[in-house]
């Protein structure tokens, strides 16, 4: 239960396409992530699963069955809003209670659904309190029990950690995983923050203007994105990106610095874009990137560097340790060149 | 146009800027001999005379003229009575018939004034939820319909008791409008149940703008995700209205039925500018029976006016303090969030 299938999916607001033709598989269980810049859809794309928004074009079946003319209520989903949009007028219990007694369960059963939902979250303390008086994780576990107690084929959540601090919503993002394991449910996350994205899902939907520009588990988005932009989206801080010319198994970029390609990758001749992870980059005397620093983040463990290599090419690179550089200095780096990626004309991997 | 606002705003800054570097001398050197404190009530007085003039003296004088009687109309002419005045108003034989009160009108009026507000503030607070839940979905020139609605509060009350004279008049326009159709024309406003209506239906038409309005403001303010988690939830639209909007529309909704009360029990231009009270007594409500008693009647009574104006600014005092409670309360709520 809850295999939820997107097929060619459209929304247009007026003449703005907001969605450009969807098609995705939600396999039962799976937590997917949709991520992308802000404006790219990807809260459009939940609130039509959800059926709080109609597609303009377009088929949305759970289990197999087509959902699109179904209202929200009728597709056995729950929601986790980025408001939490807790009733504030109600307990913490009557706010878990209220969706089951729309469906006039009986209030035994009701009672013990709460009891295990709040047990589940720890909560159990707050179940008599309003939600003005509770912080804001407190108010996220809750909106969260109000989804559990409902039992839905699949969980749908709308960047439910964007309003808390920093700390806790690394805390909670590890808990989200973890009931996400414990409850088995599919789950479908919506976020902005592709650390969110990297660190819960099983697979992760990367969109842009309301495309979906790659779908894969988020090794292989990191390891191998399809285009410029899920490589320049996915990894934190961001691939060095420099467009160049090949010729015969190197790039020559237009600083004049000329850097091999990956053996046995067939790139024709011609504009490319070449990437590396600032991660992949070491110091190598004599390497073929000079660069002149322009500013070092020290974060103890790692630094990171930035720099310009001249012709308006920038370069970061996270360097191991705490290496004794000066802003002014010049540092040679070199790389496997395994690690590289190419981009053809059009944007699009090659290899 | 930011161009021209500006310099629109620097024309009008220079003569206030010039001002105030006028006055900057003088003041600093008052607040020097005055002190800060002084400053205070220097900046206060002009407020507090007008106000001790205009509303706390005329309030004495009429609790003074509540206590005396006769027709002068400066205090030192007139007779000392003490509550007799009160006494008057609220004597009766038998309290199950108002015939037999001493001012059988004061508790006519009272009685009228009584059905009036409980009436009038049921239904007039039944059509503004109404009308603000309309204005409140995404309706086509949304602008224009609350314009539409709020128009009335802008007339002068007496424009209003006219233009509804118009209508309803024995000769008016609604007769006419009926006779047109080939029914018989009603006495409107002749007929005591009629009049009594009538006077209900135009102040709340004039007054429904106003407690829409709040009762919309106070819709907006709902987030519009609480109405989609109980969509998910499969909430009846019933079950939305009366578990979540009318609970949180509670705090507005209180301060308008507060406020529509206070005016019910002040109603007078309207209903009297349309009905002069009539037919009888049928729409004799209190403020029409204490400015007929003071100063229409051949008989002026101001005393007896005054004692009755008393009784019924007891009610209203009662009425603000319960609205400034509900005020303080919904502000130490809205510091909670």
């Amino acid at each position: 239960m809850g295999r939820i299938q997107l097929h060619d999916i459209r929304k247009s607001f007026g003449a703005v396409d907001v969605l450009k033709g969807i098609d995705l598989t939600v396999d039962e269980g799976e937590l997917v992530v949709f991520v992308g810049p802000s404006g790219c859809g990807k809260s459009t794309l939940l609130r039509m699963i959800a059926g709080l928004d109609q597609p303009t074009a377009g088929r949305i079946e759970i289990d197999g069955t087509d959902v699109t003319p179904r209202s929200a209520a009728d597709r056995g989903l729950a929601m986790v809003f980025q408001s939490y949009a807790l009733y504030p007028h109600m307990t913490v219990r009557a706010n878990m209670a209220f969706g089951l007694q729309n469906t006039r369960m009986p209030k035994a059963e009701i009672d013990t659904r709460i009891a295990e939902a709040a047990r589940m979250l720890e909560i159990e303390p707050l179940l008599e309190r309003r939600p003005g008086q509770l912080s804001g994780g407190q108010r996220q576990r809750v909106a969260i029990g109000r989804a559990i107690v409902r039992r839905p084929t699949a969980f749908l959540l709308d960047e439910p950690l964007s309003n808390l601090d920093a700390e806790l919503r690394v805390s909670m993002r590890a808990e989200l995983s973890a009931l996400h394991d414990r409850l088995g449910a599919t789950m479908i996350h919506v976020t902005h923050d592709q650390v969110e994205a990297m660190t819960m899902a099983d697979r992760i939907v990367v969109l842009r203007a309301g495309k979906v520009e790659q779908v894969d588990t988020p090794l292989n988005l990191f390891n191998r994105p399809a285009n410029l932009f899920v490589a320049g989206f996915i990894g934190a801080p961001g691939m060095n990106l420099w467009a160049g010319q090949a010729k015969g198994g190197s790039v020559q970029l237009d600083n004049g610095a000329m850097l091999p390609l990956p053996v046995g990758l067939a790139v024709p001749d011609g504009a490319v874009t070449l990437g590396i992870r600032p991660q992949h980059l070491r110091p190598q005397a004599g390497g073929p990137l000079q660069a002149k620093v322009r500013l070092i983040e020290a974060l103890g463990p790692e630094s990171v560097v930035h720099a310009d290599m001249g012709a308006g090419n920038g370069l970061l690179a996270v360097l191991p340790g705490q290496p004794d550089l000066a802003r002014g200095a010049v540092i040679e780096l070199g790389y496997d060149p395994q690690s590289v990626h190419v981009f053809g004309a059009d944007g699009q991997r090659l290899g | 146009m930011t161009g021209v606002k500006e310099v629109l705003g620097a024309v009008v800054a220079a003569p206030l800027g010039w001002l105030a570097r006028l006055l900057d001398t003088p003041l600093r050197l008052w607040q020097r001999l005055a002190g800060q404190n002084g400053m205070v009530a220097f900046f206060l007085l002009p407020n507090m005379a007008i106000f001790t003039v205009f509303v706390l003296l005329p309030l004495v004088i009429n609790i003074a003229y509540s206590m005396t009687t006769g027709a002068a109309l400066f205090l030192p002419e007139r007779t000392y009575v003490g509550a007799a005045q009160f006494e008057r108003l609220l004597r009766c034989t038998d309290y199950t018939d108002l015939m037999t009160c001493q001012e059988d009108q004061f508790w006519i009026a009272l009685r009228n004034t009584g059905t009036f507000v409980v009436l009038q503030v049921t239904l007039l607070i039944v059509a503004a939820t109404i009308t603000a839940l309309i204005l409140n979905r995404a309706l086509r020139a949304l602008s224009f319909w609350r314009a539409v609605f709020f128009f009335p509060v802008l007339l002068s009350p007496v424009v209003v008791g006219l233009i509804w004279r118009w209508i309803l008049d024995r000769n008016g326009v609604l007769n006419a409008a009926l006779v047109g159709m080939g029914m018989d024309p009603v006495n409107w406003l002749l007929e005591r149940n009629y009049a009594f209506s009538a006077a209900i239906g135009v102040t709340i038409w004039a007054h429904l703008g106003f407690f829409a309005l709040i009762l919309l403001a106070g819709l907006q303010a709902i987030p519009r995700d609480l109405y989609e988690a109980a969509e998910m939830d499969g909430t009846k639209p019933a079950r939305v209205f009366w578990r979540i909007t009318l609970p949180l529309l509670m705090p507005n909704m209180l301060v308008v039925i507060v406020l529509a009360l206070i005016r019910a029990v002040q109603v007078f231009d309207e209903a009297y500018v349309l009905t002069g009270g009539g037919p009888g007594t049928a729409t004799l409500f209190l403020t029409q029976y204490i400015y007929e008693v003071g100063f229409a009647s051949l008989l002026k009574n101001p005393g007896l006016a005054a004692a009755a104006s008393i009784l019924m600014g007891g009610v209203l005092i009662v009425l603000t303090l319960l609205q400034l409670a509900l005020g303080r309360k919904n502000e130490r709520k809205g510091k909670l969030k």
